[in-house]
């Protein structure tokens, strides 16, 4: 036996009293045996059995049953008396006059017939609310409605009884005049500009204002003329029509709105039912709680689920792969066109159509559960209006954020699951089409330099971390150091300075990386003054070490102008009163930089420095560009990269140039990871987590 | 008048008088900083010089300006217009810069507001993930890229693979560019919501009226990132563009240098010249913005 509550509550908690005399005796029948002691229990619980048992000839409920075979019939002959009473209307009116007609006639007779059920039930004492707020709102608004529907008319069949022509000429001449007397103004103004008696701005201010003055009168008058004149007068009123209708439907809905959440309602359910039903079919829960609207828009997702998210991971409608069970058999077997990246790409697609499907259920579940169970407690599901309340409100973040949602979802995960899925499997120059799981075969040649692929990788890493540390620690000594250097007081063409230094970071990298390569080639211009002032010839694209150092100069020069901006931004605005205040304490000038500037500039550029390593890691433009990660060395480096190389050049290399997908995925790997805990370990400590800021 | 000569016999600096260390300090500085300007300016000034010097042919000639070699001509700016592709690529970067930027402003606005004045379930684990998200290199995904296009072309083929890429550029921009307009909004003062909303207005109406006016600075700086990013990338163009009618300028250029048939290195000075030109006039504008909003979106991420 079900639990009955002795009152009703509504969406926020208030308690009232139920209307159901039925049920308010079993609540309280049970509420009894709850609290009595255990001698009495059997005897109130027979009692209550017996209550139950003559449900049929409770004089409450059949009294309730009158009311709604009553309540039928009155909506029954409604319906014919509203076609009749439409009928009588003048056909002539707007659709919307007629649509409140309609509805006021409809609420007008409900009141007279639910007035006498409403201490009844509260189902009929909501539809009388309802039918009193129609019936009191609605005669204004109508009659408003056919008052500016007649202004409007009035405004369209508005003809002037005046000479257009002579109006038109009116105008003319009026606009000459206050022409004449904006020259004349003008001329003022620049007599006095003449003089000296205001300033540039002034003048030209003054003459703004003069113009718009003009255009103002001249609009003014326009309006005389009766074209315009009807033109505008149409324009406003429909406006004021549309608006009003508008506002009025919303005061109107708001004001049900609120008759539905101070009107509880009673039911006899107990059980969720519609919660169980609609589980696995979102919108027809929806449906059976009465809430049409949102049942079409959870369909929608119920399309989504059963003709496309569930049918793709089981392998139909697929480009080539197989579903979900692509991602197994990565095409094994299949035929000889059909490539495992794509079986593999689709398996992940699908599941990530499967997982927006999981979302759309999960949704579906909550809002059934939400709205059936306060219905059972006693609050009225919400009608559309209140829904899109809600929505617009609540659900607001999640809507606006779905775009995002979807492009992070194809554009970012997709791949990076491909590329971690990838690192398992043996795709490699052979096995181009159809590839196996490898396990973790390659993370292991990796880890141990085994391998065509895999032998090299310390030996890049190692080459990969010292460039990253001397060529962004060069880069923020040298950019630092000019920011120190031009920020003194005493040093003049400071605007100059900065123009030139911003210039590496303002020209494209690649067009001086490239342009860099030609002049240290063999024959070219920096190799020449190389020689000649040294005396020595350096084959620098062919020697390691030389292209090494010249890729950690070259960023020191690219990068240097991007941290000569950040600093002196934050240079400048370091209070100059700490400066004064260790002059009197009689601190010297290096004492001065390494207490007060250095610690200020580093707290505030800390994490752009941090990004600038993290940046230099993965700089594969400058290594590419300049050289193509060569000098090669086969005997050292193998065939696939170069003396120069780094790891992400090395990954473009082995994906791009050699087919070595499956390595490179695994590289990746390793080095996202890595960048990660990185990051994290960063964030942690930035002051925004700290303060939960997130 | 004696008196007003005198005048200049005074030392009527705010700053102490500089003593001979001094004095030798300030000469080091002004020439550590036009040597370092020299070290800057010279390179460019080559390019710029040989991207004019009529008398070279499909090589370079640098340091031969004084011996007669050099001739002032346009012709490796004509042969940039008339023999390649210069023309498109321009207009294939532009129109994926512009592309990627609206699509970055559409999508971030959104989020950004929603991060910065709504408290969701969900929001801090999906900002953290954001976050972690966004360290993973865009070079991850790239043998995934190609066959996706692949696969997504069959289904809809008017999808190119420039519009591909600038999927690519505003999905991986999303993350961090979230979190500028994020950390913006935050330092807003959300009286000017609650008035807004009290006033009747929805949320929708309150991002457009009260909140976007007050941050267009970060917006237009987001645009102006996001539109340059594809100007200055190099690699995933490579990776995804085959044809030359599709390149982008980075890599049409490249072909300029590093290809046999197409070899011209003073056309590449040209190009190189003509595509820096209106970016380093647009940084040096806009410098002190471009600067500032890197700074707060590290300092409040």
């Amino acid at each position: 036996m079900a639990k009955y509550s002795k009152v009703l509550y509504d969406y926020i908690g208030r308690e009232y009293e139920r209307k159901n005399l039925y049920l308010k005796e079993v609540a309280l029948l049970q509420e009894e045996i709850k609290t009595a002691p255990k001698s009495d229990k059997n005897a109130l619980k027979n009692q209550l059995r017996e209550f139950i048992s003559k449900k049929d000839k409770n004089p409450y409920l059949l009294k309730l049953k009158e009311y709604e075979h009553k309540e039928k019939r009155f909506l029954e002959e409604l319906q014919s008396k509203t076609k009749t009473y439409m009928e009588t209307m003048d056909k002539t009116l707007s659709s919307a006059v007629l649509g409140l007609e309609k509805t006021l006639f409809q609420s007008k007779q409900k009141v007279d017939f639910y007035e006498a059920f409403t201490g009844l039930t509260y189902d009929a004492e909501y539809a009388y609310r309802e039918s009193s707020i129609n019936v009191k709102l609605l005669p204004t608004i109508i009659y408003n409605i056919k008052r500016l529907e007649e202004e409007l008319r009035k405004a369209e069949k508005f003809h002037s009884e005046e000479n257009k022509e002579t109006i038109r000429g009116e105008i003319d001449k009026f606009k000459k005049e206050q022409k004449a007397v904006y020259d004349h103004r003008l001329q003022e103004l620049k007599k006095k500009r003449r003089d000296g008696l205001i300033s540039e701005k002034a003048l030209k201010n003054g003459q703004k204002e003069l113009k718009k003055n003009y255009q103002y009168a001249v609009n003014v008058k326009e309006y005389e003329h009766p074209d315009k004149m009807k033109r505008e007068l149409v324009k406003s009123k429909k406006f004021e029509l549309k608006d009003y209708i508008k506002v009025n439907r919303r005061i109107v809905a708001a004001d049900i709105a609120d008759a539905r959440r101070t009107t509880p309602v009673e039911t006899m359910k107990t059980l969720p039912v519609n919660t169980v039903l609609g589980a696995l079919v979102p919108g027809l829960g929806q449906l059976l709680n009465k809430q049409p609207v949102k049942a079409a828009l959870f369909f929608i997702g119920l399309l989504f689920i059963y003709a496309a998210a569930i049918p793709y991971a089981l392998g139909y409608g697929n480009y080539q792969g197989n579903g979900i069970a692509g991602l197994i058999t990565l095409a094994e077997g299949a035929r000889r066109i059909d490539r495992s990246l794509i079986f593999m790409i689709e398996g992940i697609v699908a599941i990530v159509l499967l997982l927006f499907a999981a979302g759309i259920f999960i949704a579906n579940f909550k809002d059934i559960r939400s709205v059936e169970k306060s219905y059972i407690k006693g609050s009225r599901e919400k009608n559309w209006f209140e829904t899109t309340r809600t929505i617009e409100e609540e659900g607001f973040p999640y809507l606006v954020s779905i775009p995002a949602l979807i492009v992070i979802s194809f554009i970012v995960l997709v791949p990076i699951f491909t590329a971690i899925l990838l690192s398992f499997t043996g795709m490699d120059p052979r096995n181009q089409s159809k590839f196996p799981w490898v396990g973790i075969q390659n993370y292991r040649l990796i880890a141990l330099g085994q391998g065509l692929a895999g032998s090299v990788f310390w030996r890049i890493l190692g080459w990969t971390l010292i460039w990253t540390l001397t060529a962004t620690t060069l880069a923020i000594f040298i950019g630092f150091g000019l920011a120190l250097l031009a920020n003194n007081p005493r040093i003049k063409g400071k605007a100059f300075f900065r123009m030139v230094y911003l210039l590496p970071w303002a020209v494209p990298a690649f067009i001086t990386i490239m342009f860099f390569s030609i002049m240290f080639s063999n024959t070219g211009a920096l190799t020449e003054i190389v020689t000649n002032v040294f005396g020595v010839s350096i084959d620098f694209k062919n020697n390691t070490f030389w292209s090494r150092f010249i890729l950690v100069m070259m960023q020191g020069w690219l990068g240097s102008s991007y941290v000569f901006l950040l600093s002196t931004g934050v240079l400048q605005a370091i209070p100059e009163d700490l400066y004064e205040a260790a002059d009197i304490d009689g601190a010297n000038s290096w004492q001065k930089i390494r207490k007060i500037t250095l610690p200020m500039v580093l707290f505030q550029t800390a994490p752009l420095l941090v990004n600038q390593y993290t940046f230099n890691f993965n700089n594969f433009s400058i290594i590419y560009l300049f050289n193509g990660g060569g000098p090669f060395n086969p005997s050292v480096y193998g065939n696939l990269a170069g003396s120069s190389d780094i790891l992400i050049s090395y990954i473009y290399k082995l994906t791009m140039d050699n087919q070595y997908q499956s390595i490179g995925a695994a590289i990746s790997i390793v080095i996202s990871i890595g960048l990660m805990i990185f990051a994290f370990i960063g964030y942690k400590n930035s002051k925004a987590f700290k303060e939960e800021r997130l | 008048m004696k008196l007003f000569k005198k005048k200049q016999e005074f030392y009527l600096s705010d700053r102490q008088p500089l003593t001979l260390m001094g004095k030798l300090m300030l000469t080091l500085s002004y020439l550590i900083l036009i040597g370092w300007s020299i070290v800057i300016v010279w390179p460019l000034s080559q390019m710029v010089i040989s991207a004019f010097n009529g008398n070279q042919g499909r090589y370079l000639i640098l340091n031969r300006v004084t011996d007669g070699s050099y001739e002032f001509s346009m012709k490796h700016f004509r042969f940039l217009f008339e023999e390649t592709l210069y023309l498109t690529w321009v207009k294939n970067t532009l129109f994926i810069a512009l592309a990627t930027a609206a699509i970055t402003i559409l999508i971030v606005s959104f989020t950004g507001y929603a991060y910065s004045r709504f408290r969701f379930k969900g929001r801090k684990p999906s900002l953290m993930a954001i976050m972690l998200i966004q360290t993973i290199p865009a070079f991850a995904g790239i043998t995934a890229y190609f066959t996706m296009h692949s696969v997504i072309s069959s289904v809809a083929p008017f999808f190119s693979r420039q519009m591909m890429l600038i999927l690519i550029y505003a999905g991986g921009g999303i993350a961090s560019n979230t979190f500028i307009l994020k950390g913006y909004m935050d330092s807003i003062s959300t009286e000017l919501d609650d008035a807004a909303k009290i006033d009747g207005c929805s949320n929708m109406k309150v991002y457009r009226l009260i909140i976007m006016p007050i941050v267009r600075p970060m917006l237009s700086i987001i645009a102006l990132w996001s539109f340059i990013g594809p100007f200055m990338d190099y690699m995933l163009p490579r990776v995804l563009l085959t044809n030359p009618n599709d390149y982008t300028l980075a890599q049409g250029l490249f072909t300029l240098m590093n290809n046999r048939e197409t070899l011209n290195q003073p056309a590449f000075a040209a190009g190189g010249l003509l595509t820096a030109l209106p970016i380093v006039i647009l940084f040096a504008v806009l410098q002190k913005q471009l600067i500032s909003g890197l700074a707060q979106g590290s300092v409040k991420g």
